[in-house]
C-alpha cells in the first residue's frame, strides 16, 4: 500500500520555538528539571550538534551544552499541537496513523485521482500541516512505512520525496544502517562488521543476518530490502465533549479553581450529547500564566452523569495539583460514553440524618398497625442451591 | 439488599422470599417442556435453553430433588421451571 509519512523532527522544540521566537538558532533542551536524574526528551539540532542526545541525563546535557535554554516539557500542549494536524490531515484521509509526537502516516488509497500526481499529493500534505501549526513537514511516499520514513527524515521541511512503487531496496541502498530501528547493541556489531549502509546489509544472506541477531536481524533485513509488514493502524477518534472557561484575571486560588470546574460540568452536562448518557472519562486541562500548562485524565469507578460526582473527583484533582503559576484558563473534557444506568439507594444506606425520622416513621406505623409494615431482605443461607432458602424478609425494626 | 444484620434471626418473624409457584406445564413423554399456561394464556416454548438438577437435603423425611429447565417463550420471555421429581409436579421459581 503507498503511504506517506509526515514528518516533523525535533517537534516539542518546534512548538517551543514557535512561541517563543528567541529561542530560534540558540541550543535548546527539553527535560523534565525538577529532577537531578531527569533525561532529555529533546534537544535541539545546536545542542545535538555538540554532542546531547535523546535520553541522554539532563546533568550529562548540561555539561556538553552549558550555554543550553533547559526547558521543563509541557506534553498537554505538545499533544494538542500535534492533534490540531492529525486533525487537519483528516480532512485529506481517513487512514491517518499518527505514530509518535512530529510523525504521521497517511494512506495513500484512493487519494491519487484527486491530483495531478503524487508530488502534487504530498506538497497538499505539506500545505495542509503549515495551514494548521505553521509548521512546514518533510514528507516521504512510499510502499511501506519504513520506506516511507526514511524518504521524510533525509527531506528538508517542505519538501517532498518520492519512492517510486518497487524501488524501495534501491532508494534505501546508500542510506545510513543508523536509521534502521534496532537495539544501540545491534548498531554498534553492524559497525563492527563494517555495515555501513541499507545496501551492505541487504546483500547479505538472510541466513548469516539471522544467525547473528536473531529475529531482530530478519527484521533489519526485510527493512534493508524495502519490506515492512507493519500495517497501518488509523486513529479511531472517540467522541468527547469540551468546555473551556478563560479568567478575566489569573486564579490564585484553588477553591475558585473548584467553584470554575462545577460552572464548566453544569455547561457539560446540560449539554445534548449528554442528555440519558455517562461519561467514563474526565480530562482537566489548565493554561498556567507562564505559558505552560496542566493536564490530568480521570478514568471514573464507573460511568456517571452525576455532577456532584465529578466534583469531587475534581477537587481531589485540584487539590493535589502541581500548580506553578495563576491559571488563565480551564477546560473540561468528557468521554467514554455509556448508556446511563440506574443506581439503587440503599434503604438504610441513604443519607444518615435521615435514619431517626425513618426509625421514627416506623414507630408510627407499628403503633397504628400493630407490627412494622415495612421489611427488609437478610442473608439466611446464600450458599444454599436452593433458591428460597438463600433469603428471607424480616420486619424492619430500627 | 442490605448487610446480614448480625443479630440474632427472630426466626417466628422471618418470612419467606423467592418461593416457588405451582405452574401448568405441558410435557412430552420425556419430561421435556413443550408448553406452558400463564396468566390463562397457553405460550409455546421456542427453546430449552438450559437444564440442571439440584438433589439435596436427602437426609430428610422429604428431601429436594429438582429437575429445572430455563426456557425461550414464543413472545420472547424466558422463564425458570422446574419439575420436582419426587411429587412430579411442575413449578415457577427465579434462579439467579
Amino acid at each position: 500500500m503507498r503511504l506517506a509519512c509526515v514528518w516533523l523532527p525535533h517537534f516539542p522544540i518546534a512548538i517551543e520555538r514557535r512561541n517563543s521566537p528567541a529561542l530560534n538558532r540558540r541550543p535548546v533542551i527539553i527535560g523534565e528539571t525538577t529532577e537531578q536524574r531527569g533525561a532529555v526528551l529533546d534537544c535541539s539540532a545546536e545542542a545535538e550538534g555538540q554532542g546531547v542526545r535523546v535520553g541522554m541525563p539532563l546533568r550529562q546535557a548540561l555539561g556538553l551544552c552549558p550555554s543550553a535554554s533547559f526547558l521543563p516539557p509541557d506534553l498537554p500542549r505538545y499533544g494538542d499541537a500535534f492533534d490540531q494536524i492529525l486533525r487537519a490531515l483528516e480532512t485529506m484521509s481517513p487512514l491517518v496513523d499518527p505514530a509518535a509526537l512530529g510523525c504521521a502516516f497517511i494512506g495513500l488509497g484512493g487519494l491519487n485521482g484527486h491530483y495531478r500526481d503524487e508530488m502534487a499529493l504530498g506538497d497538499a500534505l505539506a500545505q495542509v500541516v503549515r495551514r494548521a501549526s505553521g509548521l512546514m513537514p518533510s514528507i516521504g511516499l512510499a510502499e511501506g512505512k519504513f520506506t516511507a520514513q526514511v524518504a521524510a527524515t533525509v527531506s528538508a521541511p517542505g519538501e517532498v520525496c518520492l519512492v517510486p512503487p518497487r524501488q524501495g531496496r534501491k532508494f534505501l541502498a546508500p542510506i545510513d544502517v543508523s536509521l534502521l530501528p534496532c537495539s544501540r547493541d545491534t548498531l554498534r556489531h553492524l559497525e563492527l562488521f563494517g555495515l555501513r549502509t541499507m545496501g551492505d546489509l541487504a546483500s547479505l544472506p538472510l541466513g548469516a543476518v539471522q544467525a547473528q541477531f536473531g529475529a531482530e536481524g530478519r527484521r533489519i533485513w526485510d527493512l534493508a530490502r524495502g519490506i515492512d509488514r507493519e500495517p497501518l493502524r488509523p486513529l479511531r477518534r472517540e467522541e468527547s465533549i469540551r468546555e473551556h472557561l478563560a479568567f478575566y484575571a489569573p486564579l490564585i486560588s484553588r477553591e475558585a479553581l473548584v467553584t470554575a470546574g462545577r460552572q464548566l460540568l453544569t455547561r457539560l452536562l446540560g449539554q445534548p450529547a449528554m442528555r440519558g448518557r455517562a461519561a467514563r472519562r474526565m480530562t482537566l486541562r489548565a493554561l498556567l500564566s507562564d505559558g505552560r500548562s496542566w493536564e490530568r485524565a480521570i478514568v471514573f469507578r464507573e460511568a456517571t452523569s452525576d455532577r456532584e460526582q465529578m466534583l469531587c473527583v475534581l477537587k481531589t484533582a485540584v487539590e493535589t495539583a502541581p500548580l506553578t503559576a495563576p491559571i488563565e484558563e480551564l477546560s473540561i473534557e468528557l468521554s467514554g460514553f455509556a448508556g446511563e444506568t440506574g443506581k439503587q439507594e440503599g434503604f438504610c444506606s441513604g443519607d444518615r440524618r435521615r435514619q431517626p425520622q425513618v426509625a421514627e416513621a416506623v414507630h408510627q406505623l407499628k403503633a397504628r398497625y400493630g407490627r412494622s409494615p415495612v421489611l427488609q431482605v437478610v442473608e439466611v443461607e446464600p450458599w444454599s442451591r436452593i433458591p428460597e432458602r438463600r433469603h428471607a424478609l424480616i420486619d424492619y425494626d430500627p | 439488599m442490605v448487610a446480614h444484620p448480625r443479630a440474632t434471626a427472630r426466626a417466628h418473624r422471618l418470612r419467606p422470599l423467592n418461593q416457588a409457584k405451582p405452574i401448568e406445564v405441558e410435557a412430552d413423554e420425556s419430561g421435556e417442556p413443550w408448553g406452558v399456561v400463564l396468566e390463562r394464556e397457553r405460550l409455546v416454548v421456542a427453546a430449552v435453553q438450559d437444564r440442571w438438577r439440584i438433589d439435596d437435603e436427602w437426609w430428610r423425611e422429604q428431601p429436594v430433588s429438582r429437575l429445572y429447565f430455563s426456557v425461550l417463550l414464543g413472545g420472547g420471555r424466558t422463564l425458570t421451571i422446574y419439575r420436582d421429581l419426587v411429587t412430579g409436579r411442575w413449578f415457577q421459581q427465579n434462579y439467579a
